[in-house]
């Protein structure tokens, strides 16, 4: 099996989108994208041959006010994987859903991302949670959501003199 | 139906109830049935299926009953205390997800385990994989009612937690036994040979497997048919992709540890039935101790652990930068995204479990149209673990 070196699809990528992507190892690229035509960039590149959504992974960034969104792309064919990374404000957290591109993957990704971080996803017909019942506080994946306190403040009892220790 | 009232013995209208509203029966004569999460065949996840007679015609799954928080929790803790943890996000195949875990933080590092160490790496995850497979076949036997095949399966799963056990000290969790830098200790005397022997027990399982047993291919043939372009759309990975004719695996295509200097075949179907995928599994257990046969032999003496993490060090740096890390593991794709902002926690870690899209995308479109005697067969012909869905 012919691995392909990863710098064609690059090249193509500056042609076109006047991007420019970064190779950190052998079949690994890395894109800093804009939010603006990001789903025909994805469009675009599924039309290259990145059938496989491999993942989305969401990243808090508190200090500079933005959410991180990674998408982890393969090609079966060429055998890279192209990771595209936006920034979204993370007030009015927002992003334009690709399961126009990758369809049911893409759209069992973002439920997930929408439970967790609370972001949109514009275009998503099906955001209920999948993890959590009932929940009533804020999306716990976030870095501003303490789990030790908020288990502390409604799953244990100061009172109760073996649950106390958790305080400690 | 309606109830008496305890007290008076006299029937009380405000007391009465209906079945109906429990299970409600719509006018065309749909109903819905919940397979799992309490099915003794489900594991620790449900499918809300919504049927018309014995057909159904929608199915939602229905995750969450292991949702852990991994992600988070890794946020809080030290690697090594997250090689741990790592053991916990698939129960049936523990060692994989520690290489993964072990590989993301060597990266992020940039440290390079010993070359012992990458061949122990190589026997522990194909012997996990065997494990995790021999698991699947006694799923899937007692899924279609072939109890003889549960608990042949089950035995012959035995040899290989002896060895675990052996090896690392954990017969089910290995305690993060692949660790960043390399494993926590060598091979005790005598394992390659106890591991050369377990490997022809498996030899025989497979065989036993193979000898048709009329009732699973009556039960799988033609069932749960999943088309190749509907495995992409709905991003199957694994053995589910291969048996719909794709011939894609993460250790040939993007091989990682030393998996390009083995030889070993990548078995497809072109099916993409259930029986497909159970015949795809099979075949895999040959490749994988064909790889185990291979790194026997070649494996060299040495070092098991990088030098600069061979005393323990509780608190290493993780600098700055973000990577992305793929394996095969048995039931597919399993990648790990490790962010590092230069302290000694990970900033951010994603999971991405092979199980969370067959068991939501994949299953829901497989079940839609299905006769509820063949769920059971398409659910675990899968190969399934709520476990890394959940996370």
């Amino acid at each position: 099996m012919v691995v392909k070196e990863a710098p064609e699809i690059l090249d193509k990528i500056a042609l076109e989108f006047k991007t420019k992507g970064e190779v950190r190892r052998k079949g690994r690229i890395w894109l800093d994208m804009p939010a603006e035509g990001f789903v025909d960039f994805c469009r675009w590149l599924r039309e290259q041959g990145f059938e496989h959504l491999s993942a989305i992974s969401a990243i808090d960034w508190p200090a500079e006010g933005v959410y991180g969104l990674a998408y982890h792309i393969w090609s079966y064919a060429d055998k890279t994987l192209i990771t595209l990374k936006v920034k979204i404000d993370r007030q009015n957290a927002v992003m334009d859903s690709v399961t126009s591109v990758w369809d049911g993957s893409a759209q069992a990704h973002e439920r997930e991302i929408h439970e967790l971080f609370g972001i949109k996803f514009e275009g998503n017909n099906n955001l209920t949670p999948l993890f959590l019942e009932d929940w009533e506080g804020p999306p716990p994946f976030r870095k501003d959501f303490d789990w030790r306190e908020y288990v502390g403040d409604k799953c244990y009892n100061r009172e109760n003199e073996r649950e106390r220790v958790y305080y400690d | 139906m309606s109830v008496t009232s305890a007290t008076t013995g006299k029937m009380n209208a405000n007391e009465s109830i209906t079945i109906s509203q429990s299970q409600p029966v719509a006018e065309d004569g749909g109903y819905d049935f919940y397979f799992g999460p309490a099915h003794p065949g489900s594991g620790n996840f449900g499918v809300k299926l919504r049927m018309a007679g014995e057909v159904v015609t929608s199915a939602r799954a229905d995750p969450g009953y292991l949702h852990r928080g991994f992600e988070k929790l890794m946020e809080y803790r030290l690697p090594i205390q997250n090689s741990v943890l790592s053991d916990r996000i698939c129960v049936l195949e523990a060692l994989n997800w520690n290489l993964i875990h072990a590989e993301a933080v060597e990266e992020l590092m940039e440290i390079e385990p010993p070359e012992r160490a990458k061949y122990i790496r190589v026997i522990m995850a194909e012997l996990s994989r065997i494990q995790s497979h021999i698991i699947w076949f006694g799923a899937f036997s007692i899924g279609t009612g072939f109890e003889t095949g549960f608990k042949l399966a089950f035995g012959y799963r035995d040899y290989i937690l002896d060895l675990f056990e052996m090896i690392t000290g954990g017969r089910v969790y290995p305690a993060g036994y692949i660790c960043p830098g390399g494993v926590r200790r060598d091979f005790p005397d005598g394992a390659p040979q106890r591991i050369a022997q377990v490997l022809d027990q498996i030899g025989r399982m497979v065989r036993i497997e193979e000898i048709e047993h009329p009732a699973l291919p009556a039960r799988t043939k033609g069932v749960g048919v999943l088309s190749l372009e509907d495995a992409i759309r709905l991003g199957a990975t694994g053995p589910v992709l291969r048996a719909s004719g794709l011939r894609a695996d993460v250790r040939k295509d993007d091989p990682y540890e030393l998996y390009e200097r083995f030889d070993f075949e990548v078995p497809t179907r072109e099916e993409g039935d259930a029986y497909a995928r159970y015949l795809v599994g099979i075949e895999e257990v040959r490749q994988s101790v064909r790889i185990i046969r291979q790194a026997l032999q070649q494996l060299p003496e040495g070092e098991v652990i990088a030098p600069n993490l061979r005393r323990i060090k509780l608190t290493v740096k993780i600098p700055e930068g973000e990577v992305y890390v793929r394996n095969e593991v048995a039931r597919g794709e399993a990648g790990m995204y490790m962010v590092g902002d230069g302290g000694d926690k990970p900033y951010r870690v994603k999971i991405r479990g092979p199980s969370f899209l067959h068991m939501i995308p994949v299953l829901e479109h497989l079940l839609t149209g299905a006769q509820i005697a063949d769920v059971p067969a398409i659910y675990w012909s899968l190969n399934v673990c709520p476990a890394d869905l959940d996370r």
